[in-house]
């Protein structure tokens, strides 16, 4: 089920993705240091790992459903049948971090109570500061063969990206920075915290499943998608 | 033909289900059987501020400025200037968000 490819013609049909990769690698090895400095190991894991497992699952299914590739990286994991290259599952604990934090700072600022409410404020503010970078960066990766969407995909497209990917974007970081938010600012010990974490994952995995869902649905019937 | 990645999901519910399912089975003991033990603290978000300089800046919004410029530069790099002068405008909107927060936090601190 679960298994690790390594593919020996790196960069192949693609253009500037070593750059791509470089930038991610250092913002990674930066976040993975302020965050174990700032706030442990166990919080790390907490912040890192449950992204990394739920993108994993749902980039692979993702690929296996042929709706877009990851050509010429170097290391891809598979866990449903598609293979996702190791460094986009590290990407997306990257967009969650940076804009989870972005968030926290941007809310904290103009609303202080620390509150359900907050959280919601600052999951909306982090999945709008992660569809906005994916504005930029999606486009510009498509261009450049880092990720191909499948050509026959329908739909409003904005230079060759579905819609519907942005809408993914949101749901994702909305759900996962909810979650995140939820389980850090609970009043279990720190073990528990990491495990809810990770087990938690199939709670929201089902509600991201759900809502996606929907709004797929709700795209096809108003012909957007 | 392609399929959204529910359709996918869907058709493998046999493979995604008994996961499913223990993880939430799991989560509920665990939410459920554990005392709660600490007093949830306040994070201290001064610590996210780097002093360069004598400029005060937010660890984020360098690391989010730094991808920012360096997917621009790749775009131009890449010959495909619309999208990518369209798509730094739009990206742009959370940096000048944070700045301006920051700067009416400062003015209302003096």
């Amino acid at each position: 089920m679960f298994f690790i490819e390594i593919n020996q013609n790196f960069g192949e049909h693609t253009r500037l993705l070593a750059p791509f990769i470089g930038i991610i690698t250092i913002v990674w090895l930066l976040f993975i240091y302020h965050s174990h400095k700032k706030y442990g190991t166990k919080k790390t894991i907490m912040y890192f790992l449950p992204i990394i497992i739920a993108t994993l699952f749902i980039e692979s299914a993702g690929v296996a459903s042929g709706r877009y590739y990851y050509p010429g990286y170097i290391i891809y994991l598979s866990v449903v049948g598609g293979s996702v290259p190791l460094i986009i599952v590290l990407a997306w604990s990257v967009n969650l971090f940076l804009c989870m934090n972005l968030g926290k700072h941007f809310i904290s600022t103009i609303y202080q109570k620390r509150n359900y409410l907050q959280i919601i404020f600052i999951s909306t503010t982090a999945g709008l500061f992660g569809v906005c970078l994916d504005l930029l960066e999606d486009p510009i990766a498509h261009y450049n063969s880092w990720w191909i969407w499948g050509a026959s995909l329908e739909g409003i497209k904005f230079f060759e990206v579905p819609i519907l990917n942005f809408v993914g974007w949101f749901v994702l970081i909305f759900f996962m920075s909810i979650a995140t938010l939820l389980i850090e600012q609970s009043r279990f010990s720190e073990n528990r915290k990491v495990l809810l974490s990770i087990t938690s994952i199939s709670i929201t995995g089902t509600i991201i499943f759900v809502i996606h869902g929907l709004i797929v649905r709700l795209f096809e019937f108003t012909g957007l998608s | 033909m392609e399929k959204t990645v529910v359709q996918f999901i869907v058709e493998n519910i046999l493979l995604f289900l008994p996961l499913g399912i223990t993880g939430i089975v799991v989560t509920i003991i665990l939410f459920f059987m554990s005392k709660q033990e600490n007093i949830p603290e306040t994070e201290d978000l001064n610590s996210d501020f780097k002093t360069i300089f004598n400029f005060r800046l937010n660890i984020y919004v360098l690391v989010y400025l730094f991808i920012w410029i360096m997917i621009i530069i790749i775009g131009l790099s890449s010959n495909f200037i619309i999208p990518t002068i369209i798509g730094g405008i739009i990206a742009a909107i959370p940096l000048i968000l944070m700045m301006l927060i920051e700067l009416l936090t400062k003015n209302s601190k003096v």
